[in-house]
C-alpha cells in the first residue's frame, strides 16, 4: 500500500498502518468501525464519521482558510457525504486510512476547484434569505436551502426527521406509514441527490 | 445542515450493501452481451456482413477480430481496476505483449509483401467506412462500461474514460471485422488501430464527466 506523498487527505491522525494512535483513533479502530459500519451498525457508524470529521476540518481549514469557516464546512460535508456514497469501493481486506486519503484528496480538490471558480455567487443569493435567522449556524444556509427547494416533499421531510429531528428510520417509518426498507431505500435516494444537488450548486 | 445532522443521517443510512464487483458485474455481464448483439445487428441491417463469413471466421483471418477483443480485454481489465481507489494501478505487461504481437505481425506481413505492394494492401476504398464504423458501434458498449464505472471512484476519470473507450472500440472493431473485406493486417492493424484510438479519445472526454463524483 501506498501513502499518498502530498494532498489534502486525512493526514492528522498518523501512520497508515498498524496500531499507531493518533488523537481521533487507529487505523485498526477505525476499520473495525467501518467493518461494523458496513453491517448496519448506525452507533459504530456515526463514531467513525465523528473521529473523522474533526482531521478532515482541519486538513481543509488549513488549505481553505480564505474561503471561511462556511463554506470550509461545506466541504467537510461534502467530503463526508462522498466518502458514505463510495464507501462500497473499499474492501475489508485493505488498509482503510489510504482508502480515506484517497477519496478525500480527491473530493478536497474537486471542492476546491469549484469553489476556486464561482463560490461567492450561490453564498450571496442566499443572504437576504436567511438573513434574519440569528440562531442558525452560518454552515447551514446552503444545505437547508438546498434541501428544502429541490428534494422532493417526502424525501426532505425523512431527511430532516432523521438528521435535524433525530427521528429513528423505525419513528419516521411509523409517521409516514413507510415500511422501515422504504425509509431506508428512500434515504439512501435522497443521500445520492443530495450529493448531486450540492455538485450542482458549485456550477 | 450542520455536520453533526449530516452525520446522524449517513449513520442511518449505514448498511453498504454489495461491493465493488458485485455492483460492476451487475451492468457487465448482461450490457455487455447485449451491447454485443446490438452492434452485430446495427452492422448486419446497416453495412451488412460480409460474403462467406463463416469460412472466413474458420481460416486465419480470425485475427482480425481476435485482436482487438484481446486489446479491449487489456483495456477493461485497466478500467475496472482504475475505478477502485486501492487496487495498484494497472500493469504493463499485457499491453507490451499486445504491442509486440501487433509489430510482429506488422513485420511478418512486410516481410511476405514486396514493397511495391505495401502501399495497396494498407490502403482501401473502405477507410473512411471503418473510421466511422468502429467509433460509432463502440457507443454502445462505452455507454454500458462508463455506467457500470460510474459505481466505483476512480481517482482518474478521464484515464478511467479513456480505457474504457479502448474497450468498447475493441468490442466495435472485432464486430466490424464481420463486415470488412480488407484482410491485410497492413489494413487492419493501421485503421482498426486508428478507430480503436478514437473510440478511447470519445471515451477520455465521456469519462471526465460521467465518473466524476
Amino acid at each position: 500500500m501506498t501513502e499518498p506523498e502530498q494532498g489534502a487527505g486525512v493526514q492528522g491522525a498518523g501512520q497508515s498502518t498498524g496500531n499507531s494512535s493518533g488523537p481521533h483513533g487507529t487505523e485498526q479502530q477505525w476499520a473495525t468501525l467501518m467493518r461494523a459500519a458496513n453491517q448496519g451498525d448506525a452507533v459504530a457508524y456515526a463514531a467513525l464519521l465523528r473521529a473523522l470529521a474533526p482531521v478532515l476540518r482541519s486538513v481543509i481549514r488549513a488549505r481553505g482558510a480564505d474561503l471561511g469557516p462556511e463554506t470550509c464546512e461545506d466541504i467537510l460535508q461534502d467530503v463526508l457525504l462522498a466518502i458514505h456514497l463510495k464507501r462500497h469501493t473499499w474492501r475489508e481486506d485493505e488498509p482503510l486510512r489510504p482508502w480515506l486519503n484517497a477519496l478525500a484528496r480527491y473530493k478536497v480538490v474537486d471542492a476546491f476547484r469549484a469553489r476556486g471558480r464561482r463560490m461567492t455567487i450561490p453564498l450571496e443569493q442566499f443572504n437576504d434569505v436567511l438573513v434574519a435567522e440569528d440562531a442558525v449556524d452560518p454552515a447551514q444556509r446552503r444545505d437547508v436551502l438546498t434541501m428544502i427547494a429541490a428534494l422532493d416533499a417526502r424525501s426532505a421531510d425523512i431527511v430532516r426527521a432523521i438528521g435535524l429531528e433525530g427521528a429513528t428510520i423505525r419513528e419516521t417509518g411509523t409517521r409516514l406509514e413507510m415500511t422501515e426498507g422504504a425509509v431506508r431505500v428512500a434515504l439512501h435516494r435522497a443521500l445520492k441527490r443530495l450529493a448531486r444537488l450540492r455538485e450542482r450548486m458549485m456550477e | 445542515m450542520t455536520t453533526e445532522a449530516l452525520i446522524a443521517t449517513l449513520a442511518a443510512d449505514a448498511p453498504t450493501g454489495p461491493g465493488l464487483r458485485l455492483r460492476l458485474w451487475r451492468w457487465l455481464l448482461p450490457g455487455l452481451p447485449v451491447a454485443g448483439l446490438a452492434m452485430i445487428g446495427a452492422l448486419a441491417l446497416s453495412l451488412g456482413l460480409r460474403d462467406g463469413l463463416w469460412a472466413v471466421l474458420a481460416s486465419p483471418v480470425l485475427g482480425k477480430a481476435l485482436l482487438p477483443l484481446a486489446i479491449a480485454a487489456a483495456a477493461l481489465l485497466a478500467a475496472l481496476r482504475l475505478s477502485r481507489p486501492l487496487a495498484p494501478a494497472p500493469g504493463s505487461t499485457l499491453p507490451a505483449l499486445l504491442a509486440l504481437l501487433v509489430v510482429a505481425l506488422l513485420a511478418v506481413t512486410l516481410a511476405q509483401t514486396p514493397p511495391s505492394g505495401w502501399l495497396a494492401a494498407a490502403t482501401g476504398p473502405s477507410i473512411p467506412v471503418c473510421l466511422l464504423t468502429i467509433p460509432l458501434l463502440a457507443l454502445l458498449p462505452m455507454a454500458v462500461l462508463l455506467a457500470a464505472l460510474r459505481q466505483g471512484a476512480s481517482l482518474d476519470p478521464a484515464r478511467t474514460g479513456r480505457m474504457a473507450g479502448l474497450a468498447a472500440g475493441g468490442l466495435a472493431a472485432a464486430v466490424y471485422a464481420l463486415h470488412c473485406p480488407e484482410d491485410s493486417p497492413l489494413f487492419f492493424v493501421i485503421w482498426y488501430g486508428l478507430g480503436v484510438v478514437i473510440a478511447g479519445e470519445i471515451g477520455r472526454r465521456a469519462g471526465a464527466r460521467a465518473l466524476r463524483w
